[in-house]
């Protein structure tokens, strides 16, 4: 499913404009969406699966006219969507909050059912924990039912919105890796502050500022930004001042700075290529 | 009504239902209720089983002691139902399903249904339950017949009229300021004298079912000498308490289920106007 997005803005009550104006093509695919916190993702995601409406410009997603009922209804038939800082009921068993929330999607057919959110809470390894009331998860296992919400009704969009946030390293990998097996002829959406996450899993990225387009291209374009502008400087004195210090690591004779800086930020710098994270940095703190 | 409407309706009933009929207040409290009323000296349910105390014919034993269960348990009732509706936002739930195909409106008439049946499960086995012990304890097995008659016309309506209430009204306050005033309003306007404050006793909107007592199922009180609906000298509102025929019973009755609806409309609007 193609999105496209044209003039969209957003102001919340209050007059918080958090989209301002934005243009944006997402194609079939994995598609990164990076931003700092407060920049818009979470809003744009909303508008995507129809749950806020925009305060002008024009949504389309599949070819559906999202500011008409019937437009989001029928994105939302084929839509998996993962929210930021998602919620369950305490008092259902994840296998319950997963049958009522199938049903909701129009799964009607009971085995069919039955069969998908066994499937499912396999893939999110809590096969074991299915028939416990979600009361007692920890955050990572709430985040997996999460997880297997979105994915129910084999969805041709699949919005998550900070999905890796309170995953350990290991469900975090796993995640990452169901993403990309997932998406394929789909389309997967994600939204992260945390650069590596993208980094591992897409290869278009949008990034968002203050509710404006950023950048638009690939993670090696965005990568190239901060060509020459990356620095490694080793010293015992304090970190220079020129520039976004991206990592500070013990080193003998003192801590090694990577820096990114459009020129070197001190004579004893070296410049070193450029990782995502630094063009993200270039990109941002300008 | 399309077949997906009405499978999300039910899906939305049965997930509901359960959720409230597992939750442990649904049962203390009205177990408290009537433990509360017996202690302080709960005056019918103890003459029902006394041969010298209770009413004579079995139809105002029943009558009566529904008039005294749904007095009594209403109150637990919408308190508990306060927060159904506002939880979802609360849990954060409403996002995962407010993205579905699923209707909203559906779901939330789902939620209603689910949410008042399931919290009037405990009521209605009180009062069957004794209705039953009655019937038998007496050898008057009609008085069950007279109890399902009752749980239609006066329960039945009193209860979805509260439920509709008390699952919007917290979209627009706060909950505990709702169960506050909810409560406040059952103790005090259901019984005050109309002619004493405004109040809605004997109205059309009485959700005690004044009309339907007094006009379906001729219940005048314990002993017989009480009215329920209709007029009185010098109060206000009298506008909406016509005199008690079978007619203006069934029209309290409408009158209590479109109100119950309009509750629910006016809901489902204000939580669309905040998307
Ligand atoms: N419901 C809301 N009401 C008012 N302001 C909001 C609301 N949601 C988000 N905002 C504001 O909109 C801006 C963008 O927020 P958000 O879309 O959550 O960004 P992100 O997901 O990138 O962190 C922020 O300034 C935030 O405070
Ligand atoms: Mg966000």
């Amino acid at each position: 499913m193609r999105i496209e997005i044209s003039g969209l803005t957003k102001t919340y009550r209050g007059g918080v404009a958090a989209l301002d104006g934005l243009d944006l093509t997402v194609p079939t695919g994995m598609f990164g969406l990076l931003g700092a916190n407060g920049a818009g993702k979470t809003t744009l995601m909303r508008i995507l699966a129809g749950l806020v409406r925009p305060t002008s410009g024009q949504v389309t997603v599949g070819g559906h006219d999202m500011s008409t009922g019937a437009g989001r209804t029928a994105v939302q038939r084929g839509l998996g969507y993962l929210p930021q800082d998602l919620g369950v009921y305490p008092d259902l068993t994840a296998r319950q909050f997963l049958d009522y929330v199938a049903l909701l999607k129009g799964v009607d057919d009971r085995m069919a059912r039955r069969r998908r959110v066994g499937e499912l809470l396999e893939v999110v390894a809590l096969t074991g924990d299915a028939d416990r009331r979600l009361r007692g998860f920890s955050g990572g296992m709430r985040q997996r039912v999460g997880i297997a919400q979105a994915l129910l009704a084999d969805p041709r969009l699949l919005i998550v919105d900070e999905p890796t946030a309170g995953l350990d390293p290991q469900e975090r990998i796993r995640f990452r890796t169901l993403l990309s097996q997932f998406a394929g002829q789909r389309t997967v959406l994600l939204s992260t502050h945390i650069v590596d996450d993208i980094a591992q899993t897409c290869r278009d990225v949008a990034v968002l500022a203050r509710g404006r387009l950023a950048f638009r291209g690939t993670v090696d374009e965005l990568t190239h930004r901060a060509r020459g502008q990356v620095w490694s400087i080793v010293t015992d004195g304090p970190p220079p001042a020129e520039g976004t210090v991206v990592s500070a690591l013990p080193h003998e004779g003192g801590t090694r700075y990577r820096v990114v800086a459009p020129a070197a930020p001190d004579p004893r710098a070296r410049p070193v290529e450029p990782a995502l994270e630094d063009g993200y940095l270039a990109l941002t703190t300008r | 009504m399309t077949s997906q409407t009405a499978r999300t309706l039910g899906a939305s009933l049965r997930y509901e239902f359960r959720m409230q009929i597992r939750k442990r207040a649904v049962w203390i409290v009205p177990a408290l209720t009537v433990a509360l009323f017996l202690l302080i000296g709960g005056s019918l349910l103890r003459d029902l089983f006394d041969k010298g105390e209770r009413p004579a014919e079995a139809r105002t034993a029943v009558v009566g002691l529904a008039v005294q269960v749904l007095a009594l348990l209403s109150i637990g009732y919408g308190c508990l139902l306060a927060d159904r509706l506002i939880r979802d936002d609360r849990l954060r739930v409403a996002p995962v399903l407010d993205a579905t195909p699923a209707r909203p409106g559906a779901r939330l008439v789902g939620k209603y249904l689910g949410t008042a049946a399931a919290t009037a499960v405990p009521i209605l086995a009180v009062y069957l339950g004794l209705a039953a012990v009655y019937a038998v304890h007496t050898g008057a097995p009609h008085a069950l017949g007279w109890a399902l008659a009752t749980c239609a016309v006066v329960i039945a309506p009193g209860l979805l009229f509260v439920a509709a209430l008390a699952l919007t009204v917290p979209l627009i306050m706060p909950a505990p300021l709702f169960r506050v005033i909810f409560v406040g309003y059952w103790l005090w306007g259901n019984v005050a004298a109309p002619d004493m404050m405004p109040t809605l006793a004997r109205t059309l909107i009485h959700p005690l079912g004044g009309y339907p007592l007094d006009a379906l199922l001729d219940f005048h009180g314990i002993d017989g000498d009480d009215t329920w609906a209709g007029p009185v000298p010098s109060a206000t509102l009298n506008f909406l308490r016509p005199d008690p025929t079978p007619t203006t019973a069934w029209l309290s009755i409408t009158v209590l289920l479109v109100l119950a609806a309009a509750a629910l409309a006016g809901g489902h609007a204000v939580r669309a106007r905040r998307a």
